[in-house]
């Protein structure tokens, strides 16, 4: 199969032919998109009663729940994509230069889910946006969410505009093979351009990926996300040092698991045997293992400073966690896909990609799940520990499990409509493939 | 003190970041600079003189300059205004050093360690005077050090200043008045009367008891303790901090800490970050329709177009009980989808319940009526106000107890009736710097929470909201 040589007929495919699959899977989006609606429009009109929330303390509730935890799950999987491909135009690393734009992709779908959840989560997302402008000033100083706020928003232009640099090139070479009707967008997405930009448009992109990776672990998903919970001194199950890096490392194993379920849905349907190759997806793995292992150190850390000697309050919530279902899921399947990744390591045929895709699914279930649990046990367990008559539990409501399949069908849709307008696949991977590659990246990995 | 919060603009939130706005040198702002000025007019003093050595004396506090430079740059300016000039030149320099250390001149006064800002500002708490009255009568020279801004970063540490020994806790405040409780465990008997008074006064949503009494036993006594929970109105409210929008803030009249029900996006991130577990949500549609509330009728934005004496002449006629004297709607319950939390009673301190509400709260007259008297609301920065004075008289009490049990103790230096009071703050440690004072004992890691004589049921209310709220959940319940 991967004998084939790629050429730019196989990147502009998708635009030019629509299978039955395609209005298959876009009719089952849109309608489960549309059910979320409807149960959001129930939610907006009832209030956030309709959801298992309620208040801590005397109430006996959380009042942080899946929303957030789906938030966080979704802006790690945005970040850790910016990420991976930031590092590799970075490092150089050709190998993977055809999952790069769809690492950039996922990013901006993934970015938009998780903007999506600020407003799912807010009793009033009538008022975000004029109530956040009008104070912020002053709350940018001081308020995590703010900063939260403000580099999510940035980090959406940065992606925004390294995708916006690098598909002028492309569309400018494949401008004949581009449906028509877009014809306004394109000329529009290549306004100006002239060829000698390409070498200045790369160094650009070489900039602009190391800010990145340079701001990842100190703002990004290292920094202000974690922030959001690390900086309160009342949850102990939130506070220190260790969520920087613990968020960071989930984030990342999210979002390689994500490209990977990505590359392997598409080679699927578009015939690219040959250009997402087995090797790649090995490569991903390997790496999905890389995070995998750090995410699952930086919980050991965790637990274990917590269940030996720790404070009273460390202790309960430390003790709490493990004895929680799941949290025991969450890390039992983190380890089932790392025992595979490391027999594959070990032993090269135990490869296959359906074993890399559950893999990957899994770990996304792991760190999802991880990250719900997180955000409500957090709220159970406070320093503050006397209203010990009402305790209560939080599962997540219909509604609030709702949400996770309404933005799954969203990114979805998103999608869809995106290999309609853009090649998702770079020109300059084809080039590389080819043996005609001009990047200015130095060496191969 | 006139300075309006207007919550969301460029007031005075206490954010600390107004200033950049204004040109005003004064770490308090224009408007604190102007009201100087003007007292410098007052007085037979020279203006000018006075704020160019207000702006210069903040540099020199700050370390810009060194304190031989700002006295040769107004030595001469000085012994022609006042007459005379004892403060020292370049040349006096040494020989003031020997003298300061016997009797603490002026000179090592500014010189920063034992400040005079802080003496001051002791004076100003101790005679209750206004920041005013006390400039003018410092004249040109307290005006000349930028007293109120630096005061403001003081707090009064001296512990025989009010005659009766250090305060049993820290003075959280910053200066002008800081509303807050005394709440003397010990005279609680779990009646829940506070609850019912809170729930009636502010129409609050079931299970939202913003005022909640907690009964616990702790493992080395049978017997019951209560733990009375207000919002502890922090100075250091983390709350506040957290919110993104600067709904939750800390009103500069009083101190109190409010929430803004117009502005208010419902994140929830107040919640989680206040240790205490005291902000219930309106999860949704309030028990009680706004047109219910009194003054519902009355619309925020042509409130806060009205000056503040037409405005708050408005809101007493029409007994208003949502809006407080700024015609910020954050009294009473909230709306959908908006935080909430004990209050303080705002339109009662803002005297729109009528004269003899102010200085009260509906738990506290509540806990009165019941002949309990536990509860103490009031101005915690003034000697006089009820929570200082109980504390006072409890002091005094616990003393002339403990003096007929010891033998011989003298009421004197050493012997400070504090010192016998069993006073404390809840989770002092985190830093919060809360403004309730408890009395009595103080729950320990192993206290649990247990059913109390009273119970929210035979009051009528609901101890746990979130099976209160299951009802609403569509579909796990009955819905
Ligand atoms: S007790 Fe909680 S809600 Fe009240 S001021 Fe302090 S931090 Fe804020
Ligand atoms: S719930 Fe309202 S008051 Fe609380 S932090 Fe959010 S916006 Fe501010
Ligand atoms: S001060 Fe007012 S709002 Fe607070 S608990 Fe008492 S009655 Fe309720």
């Amino acid at each position: 199969m991967s004998s084939r040589t790629p050429n730019s007929d196989d990147i502009v495919r998708p635009m030019q032919r629509t299978q039955k699959w395609y209005y298959v899977v876009f009719g089952l989006a849109s309608l489960l998109a549309l059910v979320w609606f409807g149960l959001w429009s129930i939610q907006l009109s009832r209030g956030l009663a309709v959801t298992n929330l309620a208040d801590w303390g005397s109430a006996g509730g959380v009042t942080w729940g899946l929303y957030i935890g789906a938030f966080i799950w979704w802006v790690g999987i945005a970040h850790g994509g910016i990420i991976l491909s930031a590092a590799v135009r970075l490092f150089g690393m050709k190998r993977y230069l055809p999952v790069a734009r769809l690492a950039e992709l996922l990013t901006i779908g993934a970015l938009s889910m998780a903007g999506f959840y600020i407003m799912i989560h807010l009793g009033r997302p009538d008022r975000m946006a004029w109530s956040v402008i009008q104070s912020y000033p002053v709350t940018v100083h001081q308020s995590p969410l703010v900063w939260d706020v403000t580099v999510i928003t940035m980090y959406m232009v940065m992606t925004l505009t390294y995708l916006g640099l690098t598909v002028r090139y492309d569309i400018n070479r494949l401008r004949d093979d581009l449906p028509g009707y877009l014809e306004p967008v394109y000329k529009l997405a290549t306004l100006g351009y002239s060829e000698r930009e390409d070498e200045v448009i790369e160094r650009i992109v070489w900039w602009l990926a190391l800010g990145v990776i340079v701001m990842a672990p100190l703002l990004l998903h290292g920094g202000v996300i974690p922030w959001l919970f690390a900086l309160l001194p009342s949850m102990p199950g939130w506070q220190g040092a260790i969520q920087g890096p613990q968020f960071l490392t989930i984030a990342l194993t999210s979002a390689i698991a994500g490209v990977i379920i990505l590359a392997l849905v598409l080679r699927r349907a578009y015939d690219w045997y040959h250009i997402l190759t087995d090797d790649i997806i090995r490569g991903l793995t390997l790496w999905l293992g890389l995070f995998g292992l750090l995410f699952i150190w930086l919980q050991l850390q965790q637990v274990i400073t917590g269940v030996y000697a720790a404070p009273l309050d460390e202790r309960a919530i430390a003790h709490a966690k493990i004895s929680a279902p799941p949290y025991q899921f969450a890390i039992g399947v983190v380890i089932l896909a790392m025992a595979y990744i490391f027999a594959q390591a070990v032993k090269p045929s135990v490869f296959s990609v359906r074993r890399s895709l559950a893999a990957s699914v899994l770990m996304l279930a792991g760190t999802l799940t991880e990250k719900v649990l997180f955000v409500f046990e957090g709220l159970e367990y406070p320093t503050f520990d006397m209203y010990y008559n009402t305790p209560g539990h939080y599962f997540p409501s219909p509604i609030e499990i709702g949400s996770l399949v309404g933005t799954l069908a969203l990114c979805t849709l998103f999608f869809l409509v995106i290999l309609k307008v853009i090649p998702v696949i770079e020109l300059h991977a084809i080039e590389e493939l080819r043996g005609e590659g001009h990047a200015p990246a130095e060496g191969d990995d | 003190m006139s300075r309006e919060d207007d919550s969301c603009g460029h007031g005075s939130c206490g954010c600390g970041d107004d200033e950049t706005a204004d040109e005003s040198f004064h770490p308090m702002g224009e408007e604190y600079e102007a009201e100087m000025r003007e007292m410098l007019d007052d007085t037979e003093y020279d203006t000018e003189l006075g704020m160019d050595m207000a702006e210069d004396s903040l540099r020199l506090i700050q370390g810009e300059i060194s304190e031989a430079e700002f006295h040769e740059k107004y030595n001469e300016a000085v012994v022609e205004e006042f007459d005379v000039d004892d403060r020292p030149t370049v040349e006096a320099f040494e020989e003031m050093k020997a003298e300061e250390d016997e009797n603490g001149g002026l000179f090592e006064k500014l010189t920063g360690d034992e400040s005079i800002a802080e003496k001051l500002s002791n004076v100003d708490t101790e005679m209750n005077q206004s920041r005013r009255d006390t400039m003018k009568k410092m004249g040109a020279g307290a005006a000349a050090l930028g007293l109120g801004g630096v005061a403001s970063a003081q707090s009064s540490g001296d512990p025989k200043d009010d005659g009766y020994g250090a305060e049993p806790v820290g003075d959280t405040s910053e200066e002008g008045p800081q509303m807050g409780m005394v709440i003397d465990l010990e005279r609680c008997d779990g009646c829940l009367e506070c609850v019912t008074g809170c729930i009636e006064e502010n129409q609050t949503s079931t299970g939202a008891n913003w005022m909640y009494v907690l009964t616990y036993e702790d493992e080395n006594s049978e017997q019951e303790n209560f733990l009375v929970r207000p919002c502890q109105h922090c100075t250091n409210a983390p709350c506040e901090k957290v919110c993104p929008v600067r709904a939750r803030h800390t009103r500069d009249k009083d101190g109190i800490v409010l929430t803004n029900y117009e502005t208010c996006i419902g994140c929830r991130y107040c919640q989680v970050a206040c240790p205490y577990g005291v902000n219930y949500f309106q999860w949704g549609e309030p028990d009680v329709p706004y047109e219910d509330l009194p003054g519902s009728e009355n619309d925020f934005e042509e409130l806060k177009q009205m000056p503040d004496d037409e405005r708050n002449e408005h809101l007493t006629e029409d007994n208003d009980h949502i809006h407080d004297g700024r015609g910020q709607w954050s009294d009473m319950r909230p709306p959908q989808g908006v935080m909430g939390k004990c209050t303080y009673c705002p339109s009662r301190q803002d005297g729109h319940q009528g004269e003899e509400k102010v200085g009260t709260t509906a738990c506290m007259e509540a806990c009165d009526a019941a002949g309990m008297s536990a509860i103490h609301f009031g101005d915690m920065n003034d000697p006089e106000s009820r929570p200082q004075q109980y504390l006072q008289q409890r002091a005094e009490q616990d003393f002339a107890r403990d003096t007929e049990l010891d033998n011989g103790e003298q009421w004197g230096e050493t012997v400070t009736p504090w010192g016998k009071l069993s006073a404390w703050q809840l989770l002092e440690d985190l830093g919060t710097e809360p403004n309730v004072v408890y009395l009595g004992n103080q729950p320990g890691p192993d206290a649990e929470q247990i059913e109390g004589p009273v119970t929210y049921e035979q009051i009528g209310a609901d101890d746990n909201r979130k099976e209160h709220l299951d009802q609403f959940t569509v579909g796990t319940g009955d819905d």
